[in-house]
């Protein structure tokens, strides 16, 4: 009997959908993170009679056929990358991405992944890095004894030094964009990755190109939305549940076979 | 002499074969864009298995066969995402994709980009537009997919609209019934079907996708429908098999 194997399917699938939504709500509150959905699709196709074969010599057509479906399989987790929400922090080194892009952080493996947390600190030799102590690309160093660390919209990083009234310009971040940001890799920390799926990263300056705007003294906030995933997750358990009904019931179904020997 | 086993035989496969369709509805209750499917039983006369040479005529033996797994191809709901790459068809239209296989439609509208720009559903394959596939800037942004299809961006290097990326090919079939399910949310068209452009009714909802149109309630009552009458027929059996035990043990009896 396929319905067994067809509502193990079904249970399987739900199983990893609870299990995205799950991870997305226990981010509800992670800064910069891209809430994933699950997508499922429907497996092959057994054509006991196939449409459109012929039902007779005088080229009768079968208008209907029986197919049955072998249940559904997991197609992806991609991440939906609309904006989050921007909360004011009013600490000078949150940053925020209002629009498309990336904050391009240095590995300590030399190579570079991508994020949209922009918790950025200070290090012990003055150099913007992230939360993990990752360099924050291109690299920024603030000079001691000075203040007033400003970033603008387009990302022009400047300090007042001391005894000077003009700010000194440190550098200036760059925002980097994919053309298809669904297909980055998430490697935790917040951290994505390119991969051949995302194309290749485009460095651009903010607020040009399509790149969005930097906002200082912000945070943006994940875009998990409560009532989404709760809803998603009831749907998810009662589709769990009737799977499970289908099961027992192709359970009882296979005993009262096996109860014609007796 | 078996009639009454093999016509219960019968029952019972077409039971299992109907409860396979139950269980691949409920097994794809939150498939985007998927269509439910429903099984149509019919009569086979056992010919020969009667007479009729004499005044009343012996009933006929009949079988039941599965004939169809018929799909129900009713509107989904309509689930909001907020994702500009998602969208929903309201009517009775397909999305045409290319795969290498030939064109194949499907329902289930979360399109991606892939690293070539390329508008591709889920597992990749490219959206068929009116001229080709639908293949995006590096720069684009802003993406905005009207009701009729026509995919528009703001492009990244003057920020002016451009209208010309391409249009979603949308089409329908007089007779959508006999699309053929492939898997991976496809439908293939058999020979003789052929796709039209849709009507002016049609619409694409962008930032939503349609849900599975499988009734659950009605799914499961089914469920319970085909779990009860398979005992009741297994039952049946078992009668039938009883009476014949009884019948060897008691014509087997020599009288003393």
């Amino acid at each position: 009997m396929n319905a067994l194997q067809t509502a193990a399917t079904g249970m399987a699938a739900q199983d990893l959908h609870v299990q995205v939504i799950s991870n997305n709500i226990a981010n509800m509150a992670t800064t910069g993170y891209k809430r994933q959905r699950a997508e499922f699709s429907d497996l092959l196709y057994e054509h006991l009679r196939r449409i459109g074969t012929q039902s007779s010599d005088q080229g009768n057509i079968l208008p209907v056929g029986i197919d049955l479906g072998s249940g559904v399989k997991p197609v992806g987790t991609p991440r939906i990358m609309t904006q989050g929400s921007l909360s004011q922090t009013g600490n000078a080194f949150d940053l925020a991405i209002t629009g498309e892009g990336f904050f391009k952080i240095l590995m300590p493996d030399g190579t570079f992944s991508y994020t949209r947390d922009g918790s950025f600190q200070m290090d012990g030799t003055g150099r913007l890095v992230t939360a993990q102590g990752y360099v924050v690309q291109p690299g920024i160093t603030v000079p001691p004894n000075s203040t007033a660390f400003t970033v603008n919209a387009q990302g022009q990083v400047s300090v007042m030094p001391v005894g000077s009234t003009t700010p000194t310009v440190l550098g200036q971040l760059t925002v980097t964009r994919f053309i298809n940001q669904a297909g980055l890799l998430s490697i935790g920390d917040n951290l994505l990755q390119e991969t051949p799926a995302s194309g290749t990263p485009q460095d651009g300056l903010p607020a040009t190109n399509g790149a969005g705007n930097i906002q200082q003294a912000s945070l943006e906030q994940s875009n998990v939305d409560s009532v989404t995933e709760i809803s998603d997750l009831i749907a998810a358990q009662r589709a769990y549940e009737m799977n499970s009904k289908v099961i027992t019931a192709a359970d009882q179904m296979l005993s009262a076979v096996a109860a014609l020997q007796r | 002499m078996e009639n009454a086993l093999l016509v219960g035989l019968s029952r019972l496969v077409a039971l299992e074969r109907q409860f396979d369709v139950v269980a691949n509805n409920i097994a794809n209750l939150n498939t985007t864009g998927f269509k439910s499917s429903s099984s149509i039983f019919q009569e086979f006369l056992g010919s020969g298995a009667q007479e009729n040479a004499f005044a009343p005529n012996d009933a006929g033996v009949r079988f039941v066969l599965d004939r169809a797994s018929l799909l129900d191809l009713r509107q989904g709901p309509v689930q909001q995402t907020g994702n500009p790459l998602d969208i929903a068809i309201d009517g009775d239209a397909f999305i045409a994709v290319q795969t290498a296989a030939g064109e194949r439609y499907t329902r289930s509208g979360a399109l991606k980009i892939n690293s070539a720009g390329v508008i591709v559903t889920a597992d990749g394959t490219p959206v068929a537009g009116d001229n080709g596939p639908i293949t995006l800037q590096a720069a684009d942004r802003n993406i905005s997919i009207s009701t009729d299809g026509r995919i528009s961006v703001v492009e990244g290097a003057t920020g002016s609209v451009d209208t010309q990326r391409g249009k979603l090919k949308l089409v329908s079939f007089a007779q959508p019934q006999q699309l053929t399910s492939e898997g991976a949310n496809l439908f293939a068209a058999p020979a003789g079907v052929t796709p039209q452009a849709a009507g002016a009714n049609v619409r694409v909802i962008q930032g939503a996708t349609e849900g599975s149109n499988v009734n659950g309630v009605l799914e499961m009552s089914r469920m319970i429908e085909i779990n009860r009458t398979y005992s009741m027929i297994a039952g049946l059996l078992q009668t039938q098999n009883d009476l014949h035990n009884t019948s060897i043990d008691k014509l087997a009896e020599v009288p003393s």
